[in-house]
C-alpha cells in the first residue's frame, strides 16, 4: 500500500509538473495568463488522472485496450463532473465543456498511441531474444 | 557445440569430459543427464478415453506450456496433453533452466517452443507455438518474462 501511494504522489508530480509547464510555455506563446482558479483545475485534474491510471492491476484480465477506453471513460467522468461542481460557482460556456473534452483526450490519444508503439517494439525485442536463445540452443 | 564418442572396449570405467567456456543451460542439462539428474514428469493422458492406467514419462523438451486448471495441473506436448501430480511452482522451480517460465497465475511456457510472441489488437500479447496454440503473457508477468529472457541470454553468452 505504501508502495501505491509513493508512486501515485510521483505520478502526481510529474503529471502536474508536465501540464504546468506546457501551460506556461502555451501562455507564453499566445500572451494568455492563468489565474488561480485554473492551476487549481488542472491539479485538480491531474490528481484524478493519475488515481484512475494508478488502478490499472485492477484490470488485469481485461486486454490493455479495453482498460484504456475504461480508464478514459471513467477520467473524462470524474473530471466531468468536477467541472460541474466548478460550474454551480462559475458558469462554464458550451465552448469551454468541448475544449475540457478536447484537451483532455487529445494527450490521452497520443499517450495510447505511444503505449502501443512501446509494446511493439518490446514484443519485436523480445521475438528476437528468444530466436537468439533457441539459435544458441 | 562439437561431440566426440569414443568407443572403447577395454575401458574399466564409463566417463564423460565436458569442456565449456561457461555454465550456460545447455551445460548444467548435459550435467544432469549424465548424473541421472535430468528432471521428468510422469503423466497420464488427459483425455480419459485414452487413458489406459499406464503413466509416461515426459521430458521437459517435449512440453510446450503447463496449464494449471481447476487445481489441476496439466502438460501440453506435441503427442497430447498429459495430467501431472506436480504443482506449477514446483515445475517452475525445477525447470527454469530448462527455459520454462511464468506467464500467468496458470501458466508456464517453454520458450523454446516459441514460435512467436504476437501483440493482439487489444494490445494483449501471446505466445504462439510450433504446434499452433496459443497463450497470453499476463501483463503482471511481463516484467518478470523480459527480466528471464535477458538472464537466459546473459548465462548463455
Amino acid at each position: 500500500m505504501k508502495e501505491y501511494f509513493k508512486k501515485l504522489f510521483l505520478g502526481i508530480c510529474i503529471s502536474y509538473t508536465a501540464v504546468s509547464v506546457t501551460a506556461a510555455v502555451s501562455n507564453a506563446i499566445t500572451g494568455m495568463e492563468n489565474d488561480n482558479s485554473n492551476t487549481l483545475i488542472m491539479f485538480a485534474f491531474c490528481v484524478i488522472a493519475s488515481i484512475v491510471l494508478s488502478l490499472y492491476s485492477l484490470f488485469d484480465n481485461v486486454s490493455p485496450l479495453a482498460m484504456m477506453i475504461i480508464q478514459y471513460i471513467a477520467a473524462c467522468f470524474f473530471c466531468g463532473l468536477l467541472l460541474f461542481a466548478i460550474s454551480r460557482i462559475d458558469p462554464i460556456s458550451p465552448r469551454g465543456w468541448f475544449e475540457y473534452y478536447r484537451s483532455f483526450t487529445i494527450p490521452y490519444i497520443i499517450i495510447a498511441g505511444v503505449f502501443y508503439y512501446i509494446l511493439y517494439k518490446e514484443v519485436k525485442e523480445q521475438n528476437r531474444l528468444i530466436h537468439e536463445l533457441q539459435e544458441s540452443k | 557445440m562439437k561431440l566426440n564418442l569414443f568407443e572403447d572396449k577395454n575401458l574399466n570405467e564409463e566417463h564423460v569430459d565436458l569442456y565449456f567456456t561457461n555454465m550456460r543451460p545447455v551445460i548444467s542439462q548435459i550435467i544432469d543427464t549424465v548424473n541421472s539428474e535430468r528432471p521428468t514428469f510422469s503423466g497420464r493422458p488427459a483425455d480419459e478415453d485414452l487413458d489406459d492406467w499406464e503413466e509416461t514419462i515426459l521430458d521437459p523438451g517435449d512440453i510446450y506450456y503447463f496449464d494449471y486448471v481447476d487445481r489441476k495441473l496439466f502438460a501440453y506436448t506435441e503427442t497430447g496433453v498429459f495430467r501431472l501430480m506436480n504443482t506449477l511452482g514446483s515445475c517452475e522451480e525445477m525447470l527454469w533452466n530448462y527455459g520454462f517460465v511464468r506467464v500467468s497465475k496458470s501458466n508456464l511456457i517453454n520458450i523454446y517452443k516459441i514460435k512467436q510472441l504476437k501483440p493482439d489488437i487489444n494490445m494483449k500479447v501471446y505466445a504462439f507455438f510450433d504446434n499452433g496454440e496459443r497463450i497470453c503473457i499476463n501483463r503482471s508477468y511481463k516484467k518478470a518474462f523480459n527480466e528471464y529472457l535477458q538472464k537466459m541470454r546473459r548465462i548463455n553468452q
